[in-house]
């Protein structure tokens, strides 16, 4: 799976090139608009990571020439302006995905597998670990073809676990995500706690190949058995 | 004050002190030469007689169609050596003209003849001519007083209040001058060079204060947005951080406690972003927002927290809602009213949530059960005395957006509940036509 970064700044291009080839993925960076545009038109990549604002150019029009070129590249786009018009204008010239300033990575590494999933299933979405599949899209879950029952706060972090597997996923991100963005008002996470338990426990009677482990002080882990 | 009536009332007292001393001196002065004008025709005219009488000629008639009166009587040597040889005086005399006694100037001199006897020489004139004289110097006197303190009065409030219509005019113009609007043309020619000066001093005053005005709003939206990546680099590096699996638990914790620092860091300055873009108008077309609809879906997403702090949540829905704004700002609004009150409630307590056509209330117990400083909560960075998890931008931030479209946020302590109250009211739109 190949990825281009595109960049301007040095430390996040860096951290995401480390992250991502961790992930095993094969990266490539550039870091201005003149790069990208020559990497771009030599080469596909399965997605590309596209700051907005670049020293010599905008990655708005990068987008406008690879659907000049007719280019099936994903575009995710990152940037520091968290702008709706942005967001729009982005998509609108076929961008897949919008991922505003600052981001967590493993968000990134989600939306990226998202993303990859959609084109392999030809824009079906299905996760599956082991011997469970998930249809976000269904609000569907199945353990060996069973279907599991799961209420709606329980899917949400079954989905988010899931897109991120392997990975450690902090609380209050977790929170954030499932519950919204203002539940940072609280300063106890405790009652993730009761959902994460009731959701092993269903997870491990229907006998799902698949566990929600504690990471101390930080928060969980999905963990295929 | 206005300018015109300070300047007038300052100048009619100065101009009543002067005149009245100009005419007391005025009057003064003309009497001082009336009297010595009538005391100069006394004695020519006494020279006169004296002249004749010596030289043995006839004397003028007693009555000789003047009010003027004289006769002459022989004195003793001893009593002419004794009286001064000329003497003024005021006093009655008998007029034979007029056959009775008047008061009168009386001049009186003693001359020798050439048989050395002595005579004394009395001339008079009645100060009834003179007095009416200085009456009417007097009258003319305090009318020219009263008629040139108007004149001058009507002048002069007439010049400044044509003169002055340049100042006003500027005067208006400020008014209207807003420093976060475009400066309106100044219309205000003149031909007064301190006037045409201050128009051009003031005019450069305003585009300079504008200029400042757009660089520190746009300081704190540029520097937000510079931060964006740094903190974000800071946010991963410590994420890939947590991936490293010889890290003890310990470690796991503290690299946890820089996170959530680094997370509010990074909503503090979404706010700040979020504010700058409102101040500096770059929101998004507003839409229809159902706020009853809102409010449903913020506590559903909420539920669970509030359930978690044993809060009870009542809603009293009279009627709909609507508001015409920009969804996310809507969001965000109310989010962080709900937010403000989850935050000072502590664990047990009630908010209450009313929704009307015009007005939404939230209310909510606290464990400050005292009203709390209405003029500063609104103020950014004002935190009170519970700090926690609270950012302080949250009510300046509800508050620039009530500004923004126009809301009337306040604040109110229902004293018979121990209940703070936040109410956003939409104003009466202005009937067209």
């Amino acid at each position: 799976m190949k990825v281009l970064i595109i960049e301007d700044d040095p430390d996040l291009r860096e951290i995401m090139q480390k992250f991502l080839t961790k992930e095993k993925y094969i990266v490539e960076t550039v870091a201005n608009y003149k790069d990208a545009l020559i990497k771009t038109a030599d080469y596909a990549y399965d997605c590309i990571l596209l700051d907005i604002m670049l020293p010599d150019g905008s990655g708005l029009d990068l987008l406008r020439k690879l659907k000049e070129w007719h280019k099936s590249d994903s575009v995710i786009i990152i940037s520091a302006k968290d702008s709706l018009d942005d967001k729009i204008t982005g998509l609108d010239l076929g961008a897949d995905d919008y991922l505003a300033k600052p981001f967590h990575l493993s968000e990134l590494s989600a939306r990226i597998r998202s993303l990859m999933r959609r084109n392999k299933f030809k824009g079906e979405m299905l996760i599956e670990a082991g011997n469970l599949k998930l249809l976000p899209d269904n609000h569907d879950v199945t353990v060996n073809g069973k279907s599991l029952e799961l209420n709606r706060k329980e899917f949400d972090i079954l989905n988010y676990f899931l897109s991120r597997s392997g990975m450690n996923v902090n609380k209050s991100d977790l929170a954030e995500s499932v519950w919204g963005d203002h539940i940072d008002m609280v300063d106890n996470y405790d009652f993730l706690y009761a959902q994460i338990k009731n959701l092993r426990k269903k997870l491990k009677e229907s006998g799902a190949g698949i566990d929600i482990k504690a990471v101390y002080g930080y928060g969980y882990k999905l963990i295929e058995e | 004050m206005k300018l015109v009536n300070r300047v007038i009332t300052r100048l009619s007292v100065v101009l009543f002190i002067i005149f009245t001393i100009w005419a007391t001196m005025f009057y003064f002065i003309i009497i001082d030469e009336i009297n010595d004008e009538t005391d100069d025709a006394l004695e020519d005219y006494s020279d006169h007689i004296i002249q004749r009488f010596l030289a043995g000629e006839q004397l003028p008639a007693k009555d000789n169609g003047t009010n003027n009166t004289y006769y002459i009587i022989e004195v003793k040597p001893e009593y002419a050596t004794v009286n001064k040889q000329i003497s003024y005086s005021e006093d009655m005399m008998y007029l034979e003209s007029k056959n009775e006694y008047e008061p009168a100037r009386v001049y009186k001199a003693i001359f020798r003849n050439k048989d050395n006897r002595y005579f004394e020489l009395t001339v008079a004139i009645p100060t009834i001519e003179k007095a009416d004289l200085q009456l009417t110097i007097l009258w003319w006197t305090v009318g020219i007083y009263l008629l040139l303190m108007l004149a001058i009065i009507i002048i002069n409030a007439w010049i400044i209040s044509g003169n002055f219509k340049p100042l006003y005019r500027l005067l208006e113009w400020l008014k209207h001058y807003e420093i976060d609007k475009q400066i309106p043309p100044l219309n205000n020619p003149t031909r007064t060079t301190e006037f045409a000066e201050l128009n051009k001093a003031i005019l450069q005053s305003a585009d300079r204060n504008n200029e400042i005005y757009e660089q520190q709003k746009n300081f704190i939206g540029n520097a937000s947005h510079e931060l964006q990546t740094p903190l974000a680099v800071c946010l991963n590096r410590l994420e890939m951080l947590t991936e490293d699996e010889s890290l003890t638990d310990k470690q796991m914790e503290e690299i946890e406690k820089v996170r959530r620092t680094l997370n509010q860091t990074v909503k503090l300055n979404k706010i700040l972003l979020l504010l700058s873009k409102i101040e500096n108008g770059q929101i998004p077309e507003p839409e229809d927002v159902n706020i009853n609809v809102l409010i449903a879906d913020l506590l559903e997403s909420y539920r669970d927290v509030f359930d978690y702090k044993s809060i009870e949540v009542s809603i009293r829905e009279t009627d709909t809602l609507h508001l015409n704004m920009n969804r996310g700002l809507a969001s965000a609004m109310f989010s962080n009213l709900l937010k403000n009150a989850f935050i000072h409630t502590t664990t047990g307590g009630r908010i209450e949530i009313e929704i009307q056509s015009d007005w939404f209330v939230i209310s909510n117990t606290s464990s400050v059960e005292a009203p709390l400083p209405a003029d500063k909560i609104f103020e950014r960075f004002y935190k009170g005395n519970n700090s926690e998890g609270n950012s302080g931008l949250g009510l300046s931030l509800v508050a620039s957006i009530a500004k923004l479209y126009d809301y009337v946020i306040s604040y109110n302590y229902l004293t018979k509940k121990s209940m703070h109250s936040f109410s956003v009211a939409v104003k009466p739109s202005p009937r067209k036509g």
